[in-house]
């Protein structure tokens, strides 16, 4: 498996919290941990192995840090890459949002070409709409730290194994 | 169902707009900023500015409005929060301190209006009240106006999304997609009504997803924190609004980054991960880091841009604070715009002869013969649009066959939209004028008084700058048996509004003659019909064609020297009749003044009256207790007190509502016995 990299902000905690169980399960050894608020272009595009930590903000938006990369996402190639997401929401108090940006950032990388991977099914999750969802599975992993958090920690290694297969 | 889910054009982006624009918009924001941080300075050294709706966290979206508004074809109603919205329309520094320390040069209309209440009428950035969101309602009319005189630009709304859960903010966007007219009403969603939070308001949280069941609306959602999908959503919901001639709500995701004004803390309900987080997404800060990392500007051109601004603000400080402020004095000035004076008929009176016309005739005549005078006239109302039928009580009948739907057409049931699209719709263009059926009958026009208490206001309030010319019709009173919801008489009400004229006709000529002057004059004017005389042959007179009545000019229906009576609509009739009976039995000499017109009221001819007979009877058919005959006392112990020879006695409808019952309406309404009775007691005093 190529080496992965890990791309999300290092000002967050939620966020931040899972990259650190994901590290762990894939082993430090095989993943680089990229700060977003500080992400160029040519580390981008460093990996063919991507996952991404995208939270959503306020009803349904993309954090400031990634919304600020989107202009130079929107002209890189990003053909041959698998890209992974993750994100947190609330489904409680967000039910119409739920984990939207993991939804917008999964459009935003088919975009350029990359193949999004490491979808997860939506059941045991109750909410009215979010952009994550397709079918019946949301395009990466929602966590919910507000209503769920003790279903994270499975929910993170779950997905891992997974990626684990689908980065293959 | 609403069009919601048609992409945005992508018109703007940090890498193909122009560094020209970009280095406009870096420099309006930054002045914007700068002027939001200094505003609460001034309260704390009380030079003023002691409301300040801070704008930071709204910056991205208010910068699109004033951007995509173009005072050549557009008009503008910002609302409270809107400094940077005033600043990117083209406010200068200057003008924007003038309002904030209320001086008299402030544009707005010379400190009259609280401060954070940017506008310009001039370039028609609208004066608009506290009110939230009421400026919804004026937009939605202006737009009529736009239809009607084919102006190809649009009209934006701009308010908080709280103030959507008010129901006029529902009439405004029900009437603007039912008349297709280009508005955009801008929802600035920072998630708070000062500290209600939206979960509080409405089910949405997008509350502008409550209009997805409407048609001919377009709904668009941006990040009203950005500058670039502010623009690229503001861009599109103009061009759709005028190529589509349709309405489009955006909703616009902010940030409120203070607390909601000078007088709200915010820390008593927003934790600190919030207020953290709403900091962190600061659209400045944000706007600022794109500029360089996209490399557009270096760090060395935007502190040049950043200190050019705080020179700017520096300036205009110093000129702001040697500016005049307002004269006492001038508080008299710009009450009410100018009234038609007539000079045929100086005080009202005529002495023509011929056929007997009916109150409703000559009504109707003289709406049909002003209508004829001036093109620019309109009428709108429930239910009196048809061929046939013109109102509840046919009052309008014929007026849509012979001038058309363009300028005679029914309202929705909605009398706060009656009237807020009247005063919206005369904001297009002063030689306007607008006759509203302000309801079926006065009783209902209590939803409408919101709206009424802004007109009132309007002239005062922009220092004359806007004359809301309107003129509200209103079928008024009982004695038709209608119960308490068809009998009511309102004026006690309407007549403690500065800013408005209140005319109540007893004849059919009166009635005529005030309509005229009403619908010739600036200003508002509610014409109050008793809808009990319209077709009694007691009020029919001859009625000269070009009659006018000028307000505040009462009419002595019958001289006397022994008591005056001062009256007015349905009572007018009673008194003359108690007086012809007195004299008749008793040969007292009785004098019955009929008003005519209430605001302004013409205390001349009241206390010269008094002075010749010593003794005063107020007869009105509203409630002794806070009906409008108080204020009548009260003028004549203040201003003819010596001359009275006995206490001034006042008759009118007993302190309850209006029963249904005959019996019950009797025993409410004045009659002929309980003036009767009254009169001869105060004779005999």
């Amino acid at each position: 498996m190529k080496k992965i990299g890990l791309f999300y902000s290092f000002n967050t905690k939620k966020t931040a919290q899972t990259a650190k169980r994901i590290v762990e399960s894939f082993g430090s050894e095989n993943i680089d941990e990229i700060n977003v608020e500080e992400l160029t272009e040519k580390q981008f595009l460093g990996y063919d192995n991507i996952i991404l930590g995208v939270p959503t903000w306020f009803d349904g938006e993309l954090p400031n840090y990634w919304d600020e990369f989107v202009p130079a996402l929107d002209d890189l190639d990003l053909r041959g890459k698998k890209v992974a997401i993750y994100g947190a929401g609330n489904q409680k108090d967000y039910p119409e949002n739920f984990v939207d940006a993991v939804g917008i950032m999964s459009q935003l990388v088919e975009k350029q070409g990359a193949k999004v991977i490491g979808h997860t099914s939506v059941k045991g999750y109750t909410f009215e709409s979010s952009k994550a969802k397709q079918g019946d599975v949301f395009v990466g992993l929602a966590l919910d730290f507000e209503n769920q958090s003790s279903m994270n920690k499975e929910r993170i290694a779950s997905w891992c194994e997974q990626l684990i297969k689908e980065f293959q | 169902m609403a069009f919601t889910d048609i992409p945005v054009k992508k018109h703007f982006t940090i890498k193909t707009t122009d560094k020209k624009t970009l280095q406009k918009w870096f420099h309006l924001m930054v002045l914007g900023r700068i002027l939001d941080d200094r505003a609460p300075n001034y309260l704390k050294q009380a030079i003023g500015w002691s409301y300040h709706a801070a704008f930071a966290g709204h910056d991205g979206i208010q910068l699109a409005i004033g951007q995509v508004f173009d005072r050549k074809t557009d008009h503008l109603y910002p609302y409270y929060r809107d400094m940077m919205t005033a600043i990117s329309a083209g406010l200068t520094a200057e003008e924007v301190i003038f309002n904030g320390i209320s001086k008299d040069a402030d544009v707005a209309g010379g400190g009259r209006h609280m401060s954070n209440h940017f506008a310009k009428p001039e370039w028609n950035i609208h004066n608009v009240s506290s009110s939230t969101g009421n400026h919804a309602l004026h937009a939605a009319g202006t737009g009529r106006a736009f239809i009607k005189y084919k102006q190809k630009g649009v009209v934006i709304s701009s308010q908080g999304e709280s103030s959507v859960s008010e129901g006029y903010v529902y009439e405004a966007i029900n009437g603007a997609s039912n008349e297709q007219v280009p508005v955009i009403f801008v929802f600035q969603d920072n998630g708070y009504g000062i500290s209600v939070p939206k979960a509080d308001q409405t089910a949405n949280r997008k509350v502008a997803n409550n209009f997805t069941g409407f048609k001919n609306l377009r709904i668009i959602h941006c990040n009203g924190k950005d500058v670039f999908d502010s623009m690229n959503a503001m861009k599109e919901a103009k061009d759709w609004a005028i190529k589509n001639s349709m309405p489009v709500i955006v909703q616009a995701n902010c940030v409120r980054i203070h607390s909601h004004s000078n007088s709200d803390r915010h820390e008593l309900y927003r934790d600190d991960f919030e207020l953290n987080y709403v900091h962190e997404y600061d659209p400045l800060a944000k706007y600022r880091r794109l500029l360089l990392r996209y490399n557009r500007f270096t760090e060395e051109e935007l502190v040049e841009i950043e200190k050019k601004a705080k020179v700017e603000v520096k300036d205009a400080h110093k000129k702001a604070m040697a500016a005049p402020d307002p004269s006492a004095e001038s508080i008299f000035d710009f009450v009410i715009g100018p009234e038609y004076k007539s000079e045929k008929y100086p005080e009202g009176i005529h002495s023509a002869d011929g056929p007997k016309k009916k109150l409703i005739e000559a009504i109707n005549e003289t709406l049909k013969a002003e209508f004829r005078h001036n093109p620019d006239t309109y009428i709108w109302g429930q239910d009196i649009a048809y061929k046939e039928k013109g109102g509840i009580f046919n009052v309008t009948k014929g007026m849509q066959k012979e001038f058309g739907k363009e300028r005679v057409f029914n309202a929705p049931i909605a009398e706060d939209f009656i009237m807020g699209t009247a005063n919206g719709m005369s904001r297009f263009d002063k030689k306007i004028r607008i006759v509203v059926e302000g309801a079926e009958f006065a009783d209902y026009f209590w939803p409408a008084m919101e709206q009424f208490v802004e007109t009132t206001h309007e002239y005062w309030r922009s220092k004359g700058q806007f004359s809301p010319n309107i003129t509200v019709r209103l079928a008024s009173g009982g004695y038709i048996g209608g119960g308490l919801y068809h009998s009511q008489s309102i004026e006690g009400s309407l007549t403690t509004f500065p800013g408005t004229r209140i005319v109540y006709p007893s004849y059919a000529d009166d009635a005529a003659g005030l309509l005229r002057t009403c619908m010739r004059s600036e200003g508002i004017s509610v014409f109050l019909e008793p809808k009990f005389l319209y077709n009694a042959p007691i009020a029919a007179t001859p009625v000269p064609d070009d009659f006018e009545v000028p307000f505040g000019k009462a009419r002595i229906r019958r001289e006397g020297k022994d008591l005056s009576i001062i009256t007015f609509g349905n009572t007018t009739h009673m008194c003359i009749e108690v007086a012809d009976k007195l004299e008749k039995d008793t040969g007292a000499s009785i004098e019955v003044i009929d008003l005519r017109s209430l605001l302004p009221l013409d205390i001349e001819a009241i206390v010269a009256s008094v002075r010749k007979t010593s003794k005063a009877l107020v007869v009105h058919e509203d409630k002794i207790f806070g009906g409008f005959g108080g204020e009548i006392a009260a003028t004549i112990a203040e201003a003819a007190f010596e001359y009275l020879d006995g206490p001034i006695h006042r008759v009118g409808s007993t302190f309850t509502p209006v029963g249904f019952n005959p019996i019950l309406e009797k025993a409410v309404l004045p009659n002929t016995e309980k003036i009767l009775k009254a009169t001869k007691e105060l004779l005999d005093y």
